[in-house]
């Protein structure tokens, strides 16, 4: 983990400079400071070449065969395509080398300049050595929305650049001046898969793509970085594909030799990744799930040793096995939840995707009882709300008439084959379309249905009353309000209204499971409210 | 240990040089213009006789991506800009930055106040750069001056109204104006998509760019990598690195394995950027380029990416794959991801797999997936509906996947099975 992370820490800021210099560095030199040409390297000892191998390990290969793409010093360079899965080091990787070369980039992730016009901005400050801030109120140095425009300022700036550098190269050794070598520019493109979502997709990806062509300049060196395969970019033009760099994912010894980088206790932690390493591969190789779902076990798993410098012995290291095996199997089933639960976490987290915003993520499975406060006319409504993306509205008024539950339809038949067959499909098909919309009338209805239920049950326990009242009016705003705030916490989703009778409809994407669990925490009984065909 | 670094820097020099002659367009094309049937002569004929008398052209340079048309333009270009300097001005656009035709009227306009040392305006309308343009067009007329437009990406232009090739076109028509219009495609029928007052007004001239010859590839291939004699490299060395670079173009096994990686990349452009990788590849410490090199260079671009994304997903990954294949086999046309659960789900019930996991970690794995593009959503509607719920379809074959889970080497042997079944 460490190995995989560290470069990117001790990095100047290229990351955080480069997404559009909106952040604000506590390292940065005060106002006063300009950028100047040697910004467009690192500012750090250039790594040795044992090093940058050292620092990533199963990645030897690849740092090789990207240093002979590169060239030696003034050489031109065909434009890459660096690319493999997540967290493979793709980026970590290039901009190493390019630290261990000393040579001029620039890099712009597609993921912090997330339209077209960010990331011209972004490449053209700091061509320009412009660094935003309150002096001219954070304001970029060219205005520029156009691919045409941008190109006219892109060679414009690099021409300058290029002379400048040139300039430089006859002067003192580099090395000591801490400037960058050579007259070659790189432009870094980093998560250029994101690109395919932007609106403009169909032109800028061409653009990208040929902006070698177009430029004509050879003192200028494109690298493109990617989660996808190069097959994944249809592009209906066509273009001279730029050459592929494959990043593959790290094998299991590879991952054993990233996570025993910088441990303390080196043979107890290989001891700890004896054990747990084998059935976290199976699940997923990517080194951030991995190092999130290790950091918590390995203390769980050196908890019963009161000196964690001691190495263990195979006594001991049985004794651990058997205290660690039930958390393994059940972190095996939640691993990375960190990510997948941003909406019930303080904190937003950024690196979500956008499909996650509208999906309830995985509530942990913490056997029976849920791991959120929540009022209990919001369970109710929650419960109703699930009941009525479920069942079809046509049955509403037999399952919620005065008597409560109809028993009618449990009467049973023997299935004949067919009708077997015909179940099996309508299953299929519920299970394509998902939970269905319902109008918020629907929903209250049902809600007063099953409070109303609920009261009665409460009433024939104690004579305690329960804080929803049926049909006063103060009610109706409490659970409007409430309803309001499940949609802002994801549980229900507004839907877009139906052109027909105007108004809103709401769905759940509350799973099964979720919605058991509220139930039997108000032990009310849910099953039998459900419609199954 | 000296002799070690000077042999160093003779071959890091080599290789700089060789490397530079790849991306420099105008070296490659030159030694292919000389014949008077190829499309230089033939495309500076056209050029140089319209300048000469004084009258309008239009023509179409066709031709596969990488065939070089506009290199071999440009060569034309910058030799008769020597010839007549003062009687052509080039300006060039790119289907790709201005297919918008205010934006395109805009850079004409700004390339020709360059070019005659006039104040550009950025504020002008679509009117003025069109007058601008039109009155600069008679200007020249009246003073011989061709002005040559370049229009790469031609079929770009040919997009929406057509509005900047009806004025250009017209003005050629109704001025006693004196231009060129070279459009440049690499769309075959580009002529096709033009409308009927532009492709009227356009003169049917097209010239194609077609794959070089056996006999040409190899002259070619020779005149790129072999190093000169004459220039600051010792002669022996170079004599040395030229007699090996022949015997490698003479190896039978070099021969084969240049056909192959020509039959399914034909144009100069894969070439040039084939032997780029292979150049790249040369061992510095030898100094020399070996067949090794070249043979990287075509493994390396012999690569199938779906069987690599087979080899990075995880187990819980492969049962997922399976499983839809599976129900694609039951015939049933759209699943999504609850429908794969439930597969998944039943061959645990029947077979007692090891590798059964909750549905948030499968979830995970089947985003992995879709990220990887090994499964994508089978239409573009219900963005408000869940990732879950929303239909998915596989984008391999079934051979595909099961040579992938052949080649995977910790692959569970129940999967196999169960891809049979």
């Amino acid at each position: 983990m460490a190995t995989e992370e560290s470069p990117q820490v001790t990095r100047r800021a290229t990351r955080s400079y480069s997404a559009s210099n909106t952040a604000i560095e506590s390292a940065n030199p005060p106002e006063s400071y300009k950028p100047t040409i040697n910004d467009l390297g690192f500012r750090q000892q250039p790594l040795r070449l044992e090093d940058l191998l050292s620092s990533f390990p199963g990645r030897r290969s690849q740092i090789l065969e990207l240093l002979r793409l590169l060239g030696p010093l003034n050489s031109p360079m065909f434009p890459i395509l660096v690319y493999g899965g997540p967290s493979t080091g793709k980026t970590s990787v290039t901009l190493q080398v390019f630290r261990h070369l000393n040579r001029p980039f620039i890099y712009s992730s597609c993921i912090t300049c997330y339209s077209p016009r960010i990331l011209f901005e972004s490449i053209l400050n700091q061509l320009l050595f412009h660094r935003k801030d309150s002096g001219h109120s954070y304001s970029s140095v060219k205005r520029c929305e156009r691919p045409s425009d941008f190109v006219n300022y892109l060679r414009e700036a690099l021409e300058n650049v290029i002379t400048n550098l040139k300039g430089n190269s006859g002067k003192v050794s580099s090395k000591m001046s801490g400037r960058p070598d050579g007259t070659m520019v790189y432009l870094v493109f980093d998560n250029l898969e994101r690109v395919r979502d932007w609106d403009k997709s169909s032109t800028i990806l061409p653009f990208l793509f040929n902006l070698n062509d177009i430029l004509k300049m050879p003192e200028v060196g494109l690298i493109f970085i990617s989660n996808t395969s190069p097959d994944t970019y249809y592009l209906n033009i066509g273009y001279v594909e730029p050459i592929p760099l494959y990043f593959p994912d790290y094998t299991e010894d590879d991952l054993r030799h990233i996570f025993m980088a910088n441990q303390t206790n080196s043979r107890l932690y290989a001891s700890f990744l004896d054990v747990v390493l084998r059935p976290f591969c199976r699940v997923t190789r990517q080194v951030d799930e991995l190092a999130a779902a290790f950091s918590s076990l390995f203390k769980k798993y050196s908890e019963p040793l009161s000196d964690k410098e001691v190495a263990p012995n195979e006594e001991m290291k049985r004794r651990l096995f058997s205290h660690i095996r039930p958390h393994i199997s059940s972190a095996l089933n939640e691993t990375f939840q960190v990510r997948s639960q941003p909406l019930l976490k303080a904190e937003p987290n950024q690196e979500t995707k956008k499909t996650t915003g509208s999906r309830m993520p995985g509530i942990r499975e913490d056997f029976d009882k849920i791991d959120f406060h929540m009022s209990t006319s919001a369970k109710y409504l929650l419960i109703s709300a699930f009941l009525a993306s479920r069942n079809p509205a046509t049955l509403d008024a037999s399952l919620f008439d005065s008597t409560g539950v109809s028993d009618s339809r449990k009467r049973k038949r023997k299935a004949s084959e067919k009708s077997m067959d015909q179940k099996e499909m309508a299953e299929q098909e519920l299970l394509m379309k998902g939970p269905g919309t319902f109008p918020l009338e629907r929903l209250l209805a049902i809600f007063q249905c099953i409070t109303s239920l609920a009261e009665d049950s409460l009433d024939e326990e104690e004579s305690h009353e329960l804080t929803v009242e049926g049909g006063s009016g103060g009610l109706m705003s409490d659970v409007l309000l409430q309803l309001s705030s499940l949609c802002n916490a994801n549980f229900i989703i507004k839907g877009g209204s139906c052109p027909l009778e105007g108004s809103t409809r709401y769905r759940t994407a509350v799973s099964e499971d979720l919605a058991l669990k509220v139930a039997r925490s108000l032990k009310f009984p849910l099953s039998k409210y459900l419609y199954r065909r | 240990m000296g002799r070690e670094k000077e042999k160093e820097k003779l071959s890091e020099k080599a290789l700089n040089l060789l490397r530079s002659r790849l991306s420099d367009p105008n070296f490659i094309f030159r030694p292919l213009s000389d014949s008077p049937d190829s499309n230089y002569s033939k495309l500076k004929f056209i050029i140089s006789t319209s300048v000469t008398e004084a009258c309008n052209n239009s023509i179409l340079l066709l031709g596969p991506r990488g065939s070089g048309k506009v290199a071999v333009l440009e060569l034309v270009l910058s030799d008769l800009l020597q010839q007549y300097p003062e009687a052509i001005s080039v300006i060039r656009l790119n289907g790709l930055l201005h297919s918008d035709d205010n934006c395109a009227l805009k850079e004409i306009a700004r390339q020709l106040c360059m070019e005659h040392q006039l104040l550009f305006s950025k504020v002008a309308s679509f009117d003025d750069n069109s007058q601008f343009m039109i009155a600069m067009l008679r200007e020249c007329g009246l003073a011989h001056k061709t002005i040559i437009f370049v229009l790469d990406e031609f079929d770009f232009f040919a997009q929406g109204k057509q509005r900047l090739l009806y004025s250009l076109l017209d003005a050629m028509q109704s001025v006693n104006s004196q231009a060129v219009v070279i459009g440049v495609s690499c769309r075959l029928d580009v002529d096709q998509l033009l409308e009927k007052r532009v492709r009227s007004r356009f003169s049917h001239r097209k010239l194609l760019f077609l794959s070089p010859s056996k006999e040409d590839t190899e002259r070619f291939m020779e005149h790129i990598l072999s190093l000169p004699m004459d220039s600051s490299l010792p002669h022996n060395y170079a004599a040395e690195f030229n007699g090996r670079l022949k015997k490698i173009l003479s190896d039978e096994r070099f021969k084969e394995l240049i056909d192959t990686y020509l039959s399914f990349n034909f144009t100069i452009g894969h070439l040039v950027r084939f032997l780029f990788q292979a150049v790249s590849y040369m061992d510095l410490n030898a100094g020399f380029l070996s067949l090794g090199n070249f043979k990287t260079a075509l493994s390396s671009n012999q690569r199938q990416p779906k069987l690599e994304c087979i080899r990075d997903c995880s187990i819980l990954e492969l049962y997922m794959m399976v499983c839809m294949k599976r129900l694609e086999v039951k015939e049933q046309t759209s699943y999504n991801f609850y429908s794969v659960m439930t597969e998944y789900k039943s061959i645990h019930d029947s077979f007692q797999t090891s590798d059964y996991y909750a549905a948030n970690v499968c979830l995970r794995a089947f985003e992995h997936l879709l990220q990887c593009q090994l499964i994508s959503f089978i239409d573009n509607k219900g963005h408000n509906q869940s990732v879950e719920f929303r239909p998915v379809k596989l984008l391999i074959s079934s051979g595909e996947l099961h040579q992938g889970l052949k080649s995977y080497q910790q692959c569970p042997a129940i999967l196999l099975k169960l891809m049979d079944r």
